[in-house]
C-alpha cells in the first residue's frame, strides 16, 4: 500500500523522469530484439522493423502503463474541473445560489460544531489531558458527595488507581468587586498538569501539601491578569483582597490555562489558605468535613472502568460504619480531558440540538439536489447527446459529482466565514441581552477553530456534496438511448419521486423546527406571566462571608440605609437554586421528603407571602432557632389532609436530619403559608415544604433587602457603601429580579436558537418550493399549453399547479406534526413548566409553513396559467 | 504439410505468476524476461511484450519487485528487476492457488 503510494506520488512529482524510464526501457527491449535478429542474419533495419512489429504499439502501451500510475484519472478531474467551470460561467445565478445555500447551512453547522468543539473535544492545554480524571462518588440516597482532607491523604498516598492527584475547591467571589471564580489547590496543582508561568512563579508543593503552609499568595490566570489588572507587568509582588484576605500575586500563569472544567478560572490559591477563606469551615479540623474535590491520572495500563471498581471498594472500606444512606453508593472517573465530559448524559443533552443543525443542512442539501435536478433537465439534452455518442456513465457521473464538489468547496469557504461571523454576533447577542448584572457570570472559552473544525468542514462538505450531487447525476444519467436517437431528450426526465420527496422530507423539518421553536416561546412567556406567588421586585439579595463580624456589620450598615424598608434572611432564597431535603412526616403518616429552608421572623412579609392560617416566628423563636415550623399548603394536605395542621407536630427521621435540624426533630407548626415558586423556576411549586426559624445573623444565611427607589441603582448604591464601611464582605449582591430573568434566560436562548433555524429552514423550503414548482411547470408546459387551447381556463391550470403542491405540503405538515407530537412530548417530560400540546405552537407552526409552501407555489402557477397555447402547439 | 501448433494465449493473471516465478532464478531485464518464457516454454507460449512492461510496473507497484538500472550483457543500461520478500512470499501463494486450481481443473477434465 505504501508502496504504491510511494509510486503513484513519484508518478505525479517526477512524471517526466518516469516516462524518460519508460521509453529508454523499451527502447533497450526494441535493441536487444533487433540485436537478436541480426545475429540471425538479418539487415539491422529489417531486424529494427522486426523488432517493432514484434511488440505492438508503444503509444499504446505507454497509454496503459500511465493509467497505472493513476494519472489517468488526475488528467480527467482536471478536465472535468474545466469543464464545470465553463459551466458555471454560464448559469452564474445557479452557482451562485447553490454556494450560498451551502455556505448558510454548512455555516450554521460549523458553527454549532465550533461549540462543541471548544467544549467537548478541545483537549485542555496540559501535560497528558487523556489521563486525568475527577473522582465522584454518591451515596446511597443518590447525593453527590466529596472528599475530606484525610481521605484525600489516603487516596494520594495509595497509588492502586491514581498515580497521582491533587485536590482543589471552588471559591466564587469577588475580586474588587466584580465577580471572580477561583480555586483553592494543592501545591502539586500546576506541576502535575505541567502548566508554566508567564510571569513570576506558579504554586508549587511547599505551598500547599498539608496544615501550618498556609501562605497568603494568589496565582492569577493570563485572562484575568488581562482583563482585571491591565496585563500590569509588575503586578509581582502586589496585593490583592480576596474576602477580606491580603493576597501576594506571585505569578500569572502562561495564557491558554484557565482551569479544568467548562467555566474559565480566574485565579488559584493555595488549599491550605481554606480556613482563611472559608471561616468556620475548616479543612484540617472537622475530620468528617467533606469539602474538597479529587483530580487525578490514571496510573497507566489501568483502564478507567478498573479505577472505578477500585475506588467503589475504597470508599466502602472507608466508610465501613458509615449509616445507611450515607453508604457509598457508585464511584464515578469523570474525564477531565475536555472542557466537557463526552458522557452518555451530555450526548443525550447534546443530540437534539445537533439533530436540528443537521436537519437545516439536510434542507440545504435537499434544495441544492432539487436545484441540480432541474439543471440536469435542463443539461438533459447535452448527456443525452454524450451518452448516445458512447461516453461511458461513469465518466459522465464523475463529471456531474466533480460539479456538485466544485459547488461544495466555495460553499464550505464561505460557510466558515459565515460561522466565524455568527459566533462573533451570538456572544456579542449574548452579552448585549443578559442583565448586565449578570453578564459578568458569563464565561465563554476560546471559540477559534482548530484542525478538528477545518476537517468537520471538509467531512461536511463533500457529504453534502455527495448528497446533492449523486441522485441527480444518476438520475441525469439515466442511459436511455433510445429516445435521445430519437430526439426527444426530455420527456424520459421524470424523476419526480425523488423530487417530491425531498419537497415533503423539507416541509416536514421546517414544521417540526418552527413548532418547537413555538413550543419554547410559549414556555418562555409562561414563565415570564408565572405567578410565583411573592413580590421580587424592589428586593436586593446580598451574600456576605463568614469572617469575624462580618455579617453583624453588614446588618448594622443595611439597617442605618434611609432606602431599606425590611430585612430578612433565609438559608435558600427564591430562585437561588434547589431547596435541600429532608425526610419526615406526622405522627400518623407515613414519613415523606420535604424541601426545607431556613428562614428569619421577616421572610414572608418582605417577599409579600400571606399567611393562610397560624402565625409568623416570633423574634424569640427566631433567636433561639425555635422547635417550631410553618408550613406549605401542599405540606399541610399532604400530611394533615382535612386538618387543622396549626399544633400538629412535624416529625423527621433522625438520620436525614442534619447538626442544624437536631434540635428540631419534632417541631410544632405555628403558620400555613401557599405554596410559591421554591428555589427554581421550572421546578413545580405545588411541593412540600417546611419553613424552620434562624435569625440573620447564623452562618450561611442570605440576607434580603426591600429598597426603596430604583432596585439596580440603590441595589450599587448600597454595595458601594457596604465596600467602603464593611469592606471585604460582600461576597454576591443582586437584585432578586435578575435570579427570575436568569432563570428564564436559556429558555429564551434555546428559543432563538430554535426560531432562527426554523426562520432558516422556512426561507429555504420556500425557495424549495418555488424551485421545483417552477421546473415542474416549465417541464409541462407543453402538455399545459395543449390545456389551454383546448379551453381550460387560466384559473383551473393556477388550481392545477396549486393542487399539486398543497399534496406534497399537506403529507410534509402531518409527518412534521406527528415528529413535533413526540418531540414536545420528550420536553415536557424533562421540564415540567413546558407544555406538552401547545396547540398555538402547533397551529401556528403548520398555517405558517402552508401558507409560505401556497406562496411560494402561487407564482409558478400564475406563470402556467398564462402558458401560452401557441407555442406548445408550434413546438410538437 | 503438419499444422505447425498454434500457440497458446495466456490465462488472464498467470503472467504475474511466471514473471514472479522467473525473477526468483535472479534479477532480469525485461527483455530477458520475454526470452526465457519462449525459452522454457519450448515457443508454446505468447507473450505480449505489450502485456508484459505494464505488468512489470504493476508488480512493481505492489512492492513485489524493485527495478534499478545496471547494464546488460551487451553493456547497455537496462532495467533490472528483482524480487522482494513480499514478492517471494505472493509466489508462494499463487503457486499454490494455482497447483490447486490446475489439479481442481484436471480433475474435472478427466472424469466421465
Amino acid at each position: 500500500m505504501l508502496e504504491r503510494l510511494k509510486l503513484r506520488a513519484r508518478a505525479l512529482l517526477r512524471a517526466r523522469s518516469l516516462e524518460a524510464e519508460l521509453d529508454e526501457e523499451l527502447r533497450y527491449h526494441l535493441e536487444a530484439e533487433a540485436a537478436r535478429f541480426v545475429a540471425r542474419g538479418m539487415s539491422p533495419d529489417e531486424a529494427a522493423r522486426a523488432a517493432r512489429r514484434a511488440f505492438g504499439n508503444p503509444t499504446q502501451l505507454k497509454e496503459e502503463i500511465r493509467d497505472g500510475w493513476g494519472r489517468r484519472g488526475l488528467e480527467r478531474l482536471g478536465q472535468d474541473a474545466r469543464y464545470a467551470w465553463r459551466s458555471f460561467r454560464r448559469a452564474p445565478a445557479f452557482a451562485l445560489t447553490i454556494v450560498g445555500t451551502i455556505a448558510l447551512a454548512l455555516g450554521l453547522n460549523t458553527m454549532a460544531f465550533t461549540i462543541f468543539d471548544a467544549y467537548v473535544l478541545r483537549p485542555v492545554a496540559v501535560r497528558d489531558p487523556t489521563s486525568l480524571y475527577q473522582v465522584a462518588w454518591r451515596d446511597r440516597a443518590g447525593s453527590s458527595r466529596a472528599f475530606t482532607w484525610r481521605e484525600y491523604q489516603a487516596l494520594r498516598t495509595d497509588r492502586s488507581a491514581l498515580a497521582e492527584s491533587f485536590a482543589f475547591r471552588f471559591l466564587f467571589t469577588r475580586m474588587d468587586s466584580a465577580p471572580a471564580f477561583g480555586q483553592l489547590v494543592t501545591g502539586n496543582y500546576f506541576s502535575m498538569l505541567g502548566v508554566g508561568a508567564a510571569l513570576g512563579r506558579t504554586l508549587v508543593s511547599s505551598d500547599a501539601s498539608g496544615p501550618g503552609d498556609g501562605s497568603p499568595i494568589v496565582v492569577l490566570s493570563h485572562d484575568a491578569w488581562a482583563s482585571r489588572f491591565g496585563a500590569d507587568s509588575s503586578i509581582v509582588g502586589k496585593t490583592i483582597r480576596i474576602r477580606g484576605n491580603a493576597l501576594q500575586v506571585v505569578g500569572v500563569v502562561a495564557p491558554g490555562f484557565a482551569g479544568l472544567g467548562d467555566v474559565p478560572i480566574d485565579f488559584w490559591v493555595p488549599l491550605t489558605m481554606n480556613d482563611a477563606l472559608f471561616v468556620g469551615d475548616s479543612l484540617f479540623g472537622d475530620v468528617t468535613h467533606e469539602s474538597i474535590a479529587v483530580i487525578g491520572r490514571l496510573r497507566p495500563g489501568v483502564a478507567a472502568g478498573q479505577a472505578e471498581a477500585w475506588l467503589a471498594s475504597w470508599l466502602r472500606a472507608r466508610h465501613a460504619d458509615a449509616r445507611e444512606p450515607d453508604r457509598p453508593g457508585s464511584a464515578r472517573l469523570i474525564s477531565r480531558a475536555t472542557g466537557i465530559e463526552l458522557s452518555p448524559q451530555f450526548a443525550l443533552f447534546f443530540a437534539p440540538i445537533a439533530t436540528a443543525f443537521a436537519l437545516v443542512l439536510l434542507i440545504a442539501c435537499a434544495n441544492v439536489a432539487n436545484m441540480m435536478l432541474a439543471r440536469g433537465l435542463a443539461r438533459q439534452p447535452e448527456i443525452g447527446i454524450r451518452l448516445s455518442l458512447g461516453a461511458a456513465r461513469s465518466r459522465v457521473l464523475g463529471q456531474l459529482l466533480t460539479e456538485a464538489i466544485l459547488l461544495a468547496v466555495p460553499g464550505a469557504l464561505a460557510g466558515f466565514a459565515l460561522s466565524r461571523f455568527t459566533i462573533g454576533a451570538g456572544v456579542r447577542l449574548m452579552f448585549a441581552t443578559i442583565p448586565t448584572e449578570l453578564a459578568p457570570y458569563l464565561r465563554i472559552v476560546p471559540l477559534a477553530p482548530d484542525g478538528r473544525v477545518f476537517l468537520f468542514m471538509l467531512l461536511a462538505s463533500l457529504a453534502s456534496a455527495l448528497l446533492f450531487g449523486l441522485a441527480p447525476a444518476l438520475q441525469a444519467t439515466r442511459p436511455n438511448i433510445v429516445q435521445a436517437t430519437r430526439g426527444d431528450f426530455e420527456s424520459g426526465y421524470r424523476p419526480s419521486r425523488l423530487r417530491n420527496g425531498l419537497v415533503i422530507a423539507q416541509v416536514t423539518v421546517c414544521v417540526l423546527l418552527l413548532i418547537c421553536a413555538g413550543i419554547l416561546l410559549r414556555g418562555v412567556g409562561r414563565l415570564q406571566r408565572v405567578d410565583v406567588g411573592m413580590s421580587t421586585h424592589g428586593v436586593v439579595r446580598l451574600d456576605v462571608n463568614e469572617r469575624a463580624g462580618a455579617r453583624e456589620r453588614t446588618l448594622a450598615v443595611l439597617r442605618a440605609q434611609p432606602e431599606l424598608r425590611a430585612l430578612a434572611a433565609a438559608s435558600n432564597p427564591p430562585f437561588g437554586g434547589r431547596y435541600p431535603v429532608v425526610v419526615g412526616g406526622s405522627a400518623s403518616h407515613d414519613v415523606r421528603p420535604l424541601f426545607y429552608n431556613f428562614v428569619s421572623s421577616a421572610y414572608f412579609d418582605l417577599l409579600e407571602i400571606p399567611l393562610v392560617r397560624g402565625r409568623r416566628f416570633s423574634a424569640d423563636e427566631e433567636r433561639e432557632g425555635a422547635p417550631v415550623v410553618i408550613v406549605s399548603e401542599s405540606t399541610a394536605r399532604a400530611l394533615w389532609p382535612g386538618r387543622d395542621p396549626i399544633g400538629e407536630q412535624l416529625r423527621l427521621a433522625p438520620e436525614s436530619a442534619g447538626p442544624r435540624l437536631a434540635t428540631r426533630r419534632d417541631a410544632h407548626v405555628v403558620g400555613v403559608v401557599p405554596d410559591v415558586a421554591l428555589g427554581t423556576i421550572i421546578d413545580p411549586f405545588e411541593a412540600p415544604v417546611a419553613y424552620y426559624p434562624s435569625a440573620p445573623d447564623h452562618s450561611g444565611m442570605a440576607l434580603l433587602a426591600r429598597v426603596t427607589g430604583e432596585p439596580e441603582a440603590t441595589m450599587r448604591r448600597l454595595d458601594a457603601t457596604l465596600a467602603q464601611l464593611a469592606p471585604g464582605v460582600v461576597e454576591d449582591i443582586h437584585t432578586l429580579d435578575v435570579f427570575v430573568i436568569g432563570a428564564v434566560y436559556p429558555f429564551r436562548a434555546a428559543y432563538w436558537v430554535a426560531g432562527a433555524l426554523g426562520a432558516i429552514a422556512l426561507l429555504l423550503t420556500v425557495t424549495g418550493v418555488y424551485g421545483v414548482l417552477s421546473y415542474v411547470v416549465a417541464q409541462r408546459r407543453k402538455e399545459l399549453g395543449i390545456r389551454v387551447a383546448l379551453g381550460a381556463a387560466a384559473s383551473a391550470i393556477v388550481g392545477l399547479v396549486l393542487r399539486q403542491s398543497l399534496r406534497l405540503c399537506v403529507i410534509g405538515l402531518v409527518a412534521g406534526l406527528l415528529l413535533a407530537l413526540g418531540v414536545a412530548r420528550l420536553f415536557a417530560a424533562n421540564i415540567v413548566r413546558l407544555g406538552t400540546f401547545e396547540p398555538a405552537a402547533f397551529v401556528g407552526g403548520a398555517l405558517l409553513v402552508l401558507v409560505a409552501c401556497l406562496a411560494a407555489a402561487y407564482v409558478p402557477a400564475r406563470r402556467a396559467g398564462r402558458a401560452d397555447p401557441m407555442e406548445a402547439l408550434r413546438s410538437q | 504439410m503438419p499444422k505447425k501448433p498454434s500457440k497458446i494465449d495466456l490465462l488472464q493473471g498467470t503472467l504475474d505468476l511466471i514473471v514472479l516465478k522467473l525473477l526468483r532464478g535472479g534479477a532480469a531485464n525485461g527483455w530477458q524476461l520475454t526470452q526465457s518464457i519462449q525459452a522454457i516454454s519450448r515457443g508454446v507460449l505468447d507473450v505480449n511484450y505489450g502485456s508484459l512492461y505494464p505488468a512489470l510496473r504493476r508488480l512493481e507497484a505492489r512492492g513485489w519487485v524493485t527495478a534499478h538500472w545496471a547494464p546488460s550483457e551487451n553493456n547497455r543500461r537496462a532495467r533490472f528487476y528483482e524480487l522482494t520478500a513480499a514478492g517471494r512470499k505472493q509466489l508462494e501463494t499463487e503457486r499454490a492457488s494455482w497447483e490447486r486450481f490446475a489439479h481442481a481443473l484436471g480433475l474435472i477434465l478427466q472424469a466421465d
